[in-house]
């Protein structure tokens, strides 16, 4: 395969495939530049006849791209930050813990990835809002206005736990040599300090990989919070803040700012896609799919 | 001394699998011995009290020869879920093979993953505006070719069509990503000694690379599957109710629009477990099918 000619025909095929896999990127930018009189024209043009900003300007006021980019950030932060912290300490527990039922347990937590999302939508909803003892509710979870979801955890509480997480975890940590932990053990460092001190900070590049994967994830869900969003407005994130305004207006006449809207909640995650693709990509060849 | 050291690890190993086994207690076996309860119930949501079991009648009405579930909702379910994995596999598997063959493999990979890392909402939006009938780009392509315009997504016709095609471009990214790794783990010296041997292209690619290929192939083929049965958020940011009329509506879109639209929890809840049998039976098969092939479960 080395020193061969260049093999010009895949050069071809495969540039011409990314140019329609990167066109509505390219898209969804030229458009966000268009102005009024442009895009009430009927017919097509890529470029914009002038570029301008306003779309960016009324993004940022009309849309209180503020609250939504606040909540987007505080949201995935949070989720991410639970779901590495749980993880590892149930991936420690499996791996350098011994105790009954051990790896039923394991094989529990495994068969948890055969429910689908969808399933959970419908009684998650109605125990956020009838979270007892929050948001206003009574013991029996009555009573409230909104319960959980008067609150930015509500979009966080149902994600911090990953299934994928604790296999991606127990995977490297069987990898540590449990000298280390016997030796801790012998000095009298209790299994908290152990975890924190002695082990956490071998998990570096795992920990890596699980945090951008589950930090992209995060803050492209949109149902769940666009449930509870519609319970409670304050929580809109980017999506659901963009597409509920979308909805509201019509849509001829608001697109480029929409556009606008996309391209300032698209960017973050692509730019830590590229820069930390290399962790990312490990991640989810272990995992497969997309949700 | 054994004995009080498990005793010891016994209860630590508790307390750190315990945010685990709380998590668990509360987001997967409540809701789902509560959503079960409700699929044989009628309920709008709002009290528990108001909950009234009704046996099988959700079942039933699902079942009925009038009910639009079936058809078109269930079929259009797996027309899009076969129809945009056999255009994301197809291309998938040409791109795969001819990308580990050029220089700066990696770039071209990001390139082709950029959607799967971008939310649906974009993606949805950015679609549907090209799909415009007046200033969207593919309309404009047609009409400066000469052709007629085509009002894609307002056209019974042609939206599920439209639908399967971006849901198809969606995925070749995560199916390159899986068949690139399976391709280079094909080792080197299989290639070398075949072409020493005077085999063609064609006969390497079939003798060797596809037999070795085959569990990625696997691999792309069921999740891709499982994951088109389970999608509609896609088809909600699209067409917002699986419209014109039910032609673009999927399952879970339908659940989701009778529980949270129309308050009809306990039919939205059937719908859910119908939904979940098939992605269920799938996945029996594809666990079958890895053990059988010696392939480590997922």
């Amino acid at each position: 395969m080395r020193r061969k000619p260049v093999p010009w025909f895949s050069y071809t095929v495969v540039i011409v495939g990314s140019f329609l896999m990167v066109f509505p990127f390219l898209d969804m930018i030229m458009t966000s530049f268009k102005g009024a009189a442009q895009y009430n024209n009927l017919y097509y043009k890529f470029l914009p006849d002038e570029w301008n900003l306003d779309n960016y300007k009324t993004a940022f006021n009309s849309l209180s791209m503020g609250l939504l980019f606040k909540n987007s950030i505080v949201r995935s932060v949070l989720t991410t930050a639970l779901i590495l912290l749980t993880s590892s300490m149930g991936a420690y527990a499996l791996t350098k813990l011994e105790f009954k039922g051990r790896n039923t347990f394991f094989k529990f937590v495994l068969s948890t990835m055969m429910f689908p999302s969808f399933l959970f939508f419908i009684p998650n909803f109605y125990i956020m809002v009838h979270f007892p003892m929050v948001g206003g509710n009574d013991i029996t979870g009555s009573g409230g206005h909104g319960g959980m979801a008067t609150s930015i955890w509500s979009l966080i509480l149902p994600f911090m736990v990953s299934a994928f997480g604790v296999f991606l975890m127990r995977q490297f940590m069987m990898n540590i040599n449990d000298a280390y932990i016997e030796a801790a053990r012998i000095d009298g460092g209790g299994e908290l300090r152990i975890f924190f001190q002695l082990i956490l900070p071998m998990t570096g590049p795992a920990l890596a990989t699980l945090a951008i994967f589950e930090f992209i994830n995060s803050w492209n869900e949109f149902i769940w919070a666009l449930l509870m969003n519609s319970v409670n407005k304050d929580l809109a994130t980017l999506p659901v803040g963009i597409q509920t305004l979308k909805s509201h207006l019509d849509s001829n006449v608001t697109q480029p700012l929409v556009m606008a809207g996309l391209v300032i909640s698209v960017a973050p995650v692509l730019l830590v896609f590229i820069f930390l693709q290399k962790y990312y990509v490990r991640g989810t060849m272990n995992s497969g799919v997309k949700e | 001394m054994k004995r009080s050291k498990l005793k010891r690890q016994g209860v630590a190993g508790y307390l750190f699998l315990s945010p685990l086994i709380l998590f668990y207690s509360i987001f997967l076996f409540i809701p789902l011995f509560f959503s079960f309860y409700l699929s044989f119930s009628e309920w709008s949501g709002f009290s528990l009290s108001d909950i009234r079991w009704v046996g099988m009648k959700n079942y039933k009405a699902l079942f009925s020869p009038g009910s639009v579930f079936f058809h078109p909702i269930m079929t259009n379910t797996f027309g899009f879920a076969l129809g945009s994995l056999a255009i994301s596999f197809a291309i998938a598997m040409v791109i795969s093979y001819m990308i580990t063959r050029l220089r700066y493999e990696g770039f071209w990979r990001t390139l082709y993953f950029l959607p799967t890392v971008t939310t649906i909402v974009a993606i949805g939006n950015v679609w549907y505006y090209m799909y415009n009938p007046t200033s969207g780009v593919i309309n404009g392509a047609l009409t400066s070719l000469g052709m007629k315009t085509i009002a894609f997504l307002d056209n019974p016709h042609t939206a599920l069509a439209s639908l399967i095609v971006v849901g198809g471009w969606l995925g070749i990214g995560s199916a390159v990503l899986i068949l690139t790794a399976g391709l280079k783990a094909v080792p080197e010296d299989y290639y070398e000694a075949a072409t020493l041997e005077g085999a063609g292209v064609s006969a390497i690619y079939r003798k060797i690379t596809l037999p070795l290929l085959k569990p990625s192939i696997l691999f792309v083929l069921i999740t891709g599957f499982i994951g088109g049965l389970q999608s509609f958020t896609l088809t909600m940011v699209i067409t917002k109710t699986g419209g014109p009329g039910n032609a673009t509506n999927v399952a879970g879109l339908e659940m989701y629009n009778q529980a949270f639209g129309f308050s009809n929890w306990g039919l939205a809840s059937a719908m859910a477990f119908v939904l979940f049998l098939f992605v269920f039976l799938i996945t029996l098969i594809q666990l079958a099918i890895f053990r059988r092939g010696g392939v480590e479960s997922y």
